[in-house]
């Protein structure tokens, strides 16, 4: 088998801001037809490497493939099969919302009419507001209307939903499934964990310019530690003493909390067995605690 | 309502405005030094430079005839009263300017203070905070009155150092002050009334226009003593620093400008935050055939508009003023020589007149081209060059369409100012034909176009240095309307495209040298464009 079709390839992208590096080395791999989830805590580089993406900004070092083509150098002809929701969304005051997304539409050449009627009615925008009496949330929705209109085989969304409500992020994710559907790419960078979970085939975790995890939800999770809880009826004195036990903690019933390598489930609950366990529960990391593990590590380091 | 809850009232309406003052003058204060510096810079360098390039009494009279006979001196400096001491010169060449500029301070501290603050929704920051609604206008009018009182102290302090009198130099720095007062007022109105912030800026900014070039033609026409006080700058000027030293003149400006904050206190009551008294229509909710033409168009509209009807106006101000210069060159026929010089006949010199009033058009128009390719750098800062360079639209084709808007819109200005003055000079019995003067406005169209090139030029390429666009027309101006004056040589005066443009009248208007301000022009454009392909948008 031959392995699928890169649509985004990026290696060792390296930007720097005068003497302040952004991009440190990121490597990024997103194939043909997935929905890719771009996540980092704020300030980590997610709208840098997305901008280099688009051509707005020079790479300073590394190699940039986008559908193929160099991102820099290709910008007409990439750009009219990829749409764009930025991060902060700004509308032209004289225009309607209408308008805006129309001339998007128009600058790329061409959208499909009747989808953007009906993406416009699905989340309930009035497109006859001019840029600035929208609120953040509907700046977004005539950004993402925008985006959707068109039949762009690559969708990059910065943040898209952010201020969005919970019923339109809903509409937004069930668009974006529909999008996933008809197979095609959608780069993906979010906060919004369930949204991520509900969407994305693969996440890459980008912190202080470096991607410092990527791969399938599940694969995530198996290189996350697993939280280990049980009761012992003989607890021991010094319980710092079992070295598979990470971050233990015990409290005066005898109830132990501690994480656990993913491969050393087994030696874990040997190690427990002569402390009589009760009331045990192993379960795997939740996506926060996924996300909160990567995003800490940056304040500790 | 009982004398208590009035008292408490009150009390609460400036609840926040301390702290919030000191907030925003901290944030301000780099702001406001560069205007407090540049106005003192004008009143301070005409006390030095004029000891140093008028030493004796002889050169003294020559220039008190010389100004007190050229009408377009007087239009944009006002009507000289004594130029044979350096505080009169002082006054003459400062006065009306410095009161301009100060006034312009005063507007754009206002409306960034309140209506660009609510456009960017920092104002709802502090809205939301303990404040009273009224507390952050009066901490922008505030403000824009520590401002004035700034500038009062540091150029009477300068002044004064550098060799100025103290007693005209305090009714000058007063007069600025006084200034700032007025037209913190009239923007404090106008910020109500605007639909945002550029709108509120463009009204205020258009009432001081106005007021000044109606001053201008009072002066320059030699109209009656009592339409001195038809405008508020006109009151100023009746200090006459140096001259009499009147300090009465400014008790009407400080009331006007109490009677505007009120009235801008009572309309604020009226309307909603972050929109204007002039309520924004509904648009329509489809553009199929909106480009990027269309777009350019429509970011630029607005302020184009407004200034093609400036531009009107300007024509029929000179123009009347080209037509009424015929008699003061017909009684003192060597003070025309002195402005035209090289002109033999009369209708020579009246059409060297109208040549340098198009250079003013033209500096003007200058600052309205500047102002587009300054929009554009602030389309980008405010994030929406980015959605559009992520569609199939090249770089090129971005700033193009924008660079078009300035070139056309420039070309315009001078079309409309050419033909108006043309129509109205023409039609008087001063001898100066329709025609010419509408050439002359168009050949000096590629001299504007080098000064807005300079704009294109770091807004395309190096946006951090684009101070030098503004910097370019500045020194233009002070070039072409001073650089006589200070009997500067002719390199220096070179060094202002306008110095090149020719003379259609001339046997042999020098058509080479307005190839060469193409070809400067191009350079510039190019600069632009390679830079903008090359550098990192945001
Ligand atoms: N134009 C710029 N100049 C200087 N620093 C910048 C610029 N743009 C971004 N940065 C810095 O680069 C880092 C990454 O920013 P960004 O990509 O916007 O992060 P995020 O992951 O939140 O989208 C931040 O520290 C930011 O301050
Ligand atoms: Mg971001």
């Amino acid at each position: 088998m031959t392995p699928p079709e890169k649509v985004i390839a990026i290696e060792g992208l390296v930007k720097r801001f005068g003497s302040f590096t952004a991009l440190d080395g990121v490597d990024l791999d997103v194939g043909r037809g997935e929905v890719h989830g771009f996540l980092g805590p704020n300030g980590s580089g997610k709208s840098t490497t997305i901008r280099v993406l688009l051509g707005l900004l020079r790479a300073d070092g590394g190699h940039v493939e986008l559908l193929g083509g160099d991102p820099w150098r290709d910008v007409i002809a990439l750009h009219r099969r990829l749409a764009y929701v930025p991060g902060d969304v700004s509308l032209w005051p004289g225009l309607s919302g209408g308008q805006a997304i129309d001339l998007l539409g128009n600058l790329r050449g061409g959208l499909d009419r009747a989808r953007r009627d009906r993406l416009i009615e699905r989340f309930e925008l009035d497109p006859t507001k001019r840029g600035r009496q929208y609120s953040k949330g509907n700046r977004q929705k005539v950004a993402i209307v925008a985006a959707l209109s068109s039949d762009a085989e690559l969708l990059i969304l910065d943040e898209p939903t952010s201020g969005l409500d919970p019923l339109m992020e809903a509409v937004f994710q069930d668009e974006i499934a529909a999008v996933k559907d008809e197979g095609r790419t959608v780069l993906l960078s979010s906060h919004i964990l369930t949204e991520v979970e509900a969407l994305a085939d693969r996440v890459s975790i980008i912190r202080q310019g470096r991607i410092s995890q990527t791969g399938t939800l599940a694969e995530l999770r198996a290189q996350t530690r697993v939280t280990v809880s049980a009761r012992l009826a003989h607890p021991p004195t010094d319980i710092a003493s079992i070295p598979v036990l990470h971050d233990p903690h015990l409290d005066a019933h005898g109830r132990l909390t501690a994480t656990v390598e993913p491969d050393q489930v087994n030696a874990a609950m040997a190690a427990l067995v002569p402390h009589e366990m009760s009331q045990l529960t192993v379960s795997p990391a939740s996506l926060e605690d996924l996300f909160l593990r990567h995003y800490d590590d940056e304040r500790a380091s | 309502m009982g004398r208590h809850t009035e008292a408490s009232h009150r009390r609460e309406v400036f609840t926040g405005t301390r702290t919030l003052l000191k907030v925003a003058l901290h944030q301000d204060r780099p702001k406001i030094a560069p205007w407090v510096g540049l106005i003192s810079v004008l009143s301070v360098s005409s006390i030095l430079a004029y000891r140093w390039i008028f030493p004796d009494l002889a050169d003294r009279k020559t220039l008190a005839m010389a100004i007190g006979a050229n009408p377009a001196m007087q239009l944009v400096f006002g009507a000289p009263r004594d130029l044979l001491t350096n505080d009169g010169f002082n006054a003459w060449r400062a006065g009306a300017l410095g009161a301009f500029f100060a006034g312009l301070m005063a507007i754009i501290i206002v409306v960034r203070n309140t209506r660009a603050d609510e456009d960017s929704g920092r104002a709802e920051l502090i809205a939301s905070g303990v404040i009273t609604r009224e507390a952050r206008l009066l901490v922008a009018v505030l403000m824009a009155t520590v401002a004035a009182v700034a500038l009062a102290v540091v150029c009477f302090l300068l002044t004064w150092a550098s060799g100025g009198e103290p007693h005209p130099t305090a009714v000058l720095s007063l007069t600025f002050a006084a200034s700032a007062l007025m037209y913190a007022g009239i923007a404090a109105v106008a910020a109500q009334l605007g639909s945002d912030a550029r709108s509120a800026s463009s009204i205020a900014i258009a009432v001081l226009g106005v007021s000044y070039v109606a001053r201008g033609y009072l002066d320059s026409t030699g109209a009656e003593e009592w339409t001195r006080w038809l405008t508020p700058l006109g009151w100023l000027e009746q200090t006459y620093p140096a001259t009499q030293n009147n300090l009465w003149p400014l008790v009407p400006a400080v009331l006007l400008a109490i009677a505007m904050v009120a009235l801008a206190l009572g309309l604020q009551r009226r309307r909603d935050f972050g929109l204007g008294l002039i309520a924004t229509r509904p648009g329509p909710a489809r553009a199929p055939g909106l480009g990027l033409p269309g777009l350019a168009v429509r970011i630029h509209r607005g302020s184009v508009i407004t200034w093609m009807i400036g531009f009107a106006f300007l024509g029929l101000v000179f123009g009347t003023l080209a037509a009424s210069v015929g008699d003061v060159f017909a009684s003192n026929p060597a003070m025309g020589a002195i402005i035209a010089s090289g002109a033999a006949t009369a209708e020579g010199l009246r059409f060297a007149f109208v040549a340098t009033i198009l250079h003013i058009v033209g500096i003007v128009t200058a600052v309205m081209g500047a102002q587009v390719l300054m929009r554009v750098y602030a389309e980008e800062t405010d994030d929406r060059v980015e959605p559009v360079l992520a569609t199939a639209t090249s770089r090129t084709a971005y700033l193009g369409s924008n660079v078009l808007i300035a070139l056309a819109s420039t070309a315009l200005g001078m079309a409309v100012a050419g033909t108006v003055m043309g129509l109205v000079a023409g039609a008087s019995d001063a001898g100066i034909g329709f025609g010419d003067v509408v050439r002359q406005a168009i050949v000096t169209i590629p001299a504007v176009w080098v000064l807005v090139g300079v704009s294109v030029a770091t807004v395309g390429a190096e946006p951090s240095r684009r101070i030098a666009g503004w910097l370019v027309i500045v020194a233009t101006f002070g070039i072409t309307l001073l650089g006589p004056t200070f009997k500067l040589p002719d390199w220096m005066l070179g060094i202002s495209p306008l110095y090149h443009v020719p003379n259609v009248q001339a046997p042999s208007p020098g058509w080479i040298s307005l190839a060469g301000l193409g070809a400067v022009a191009c350079l510039l454009y190019a600069v632009g464009f390679a830079g903008f392909r090359r550098r990192d948008v945001h």
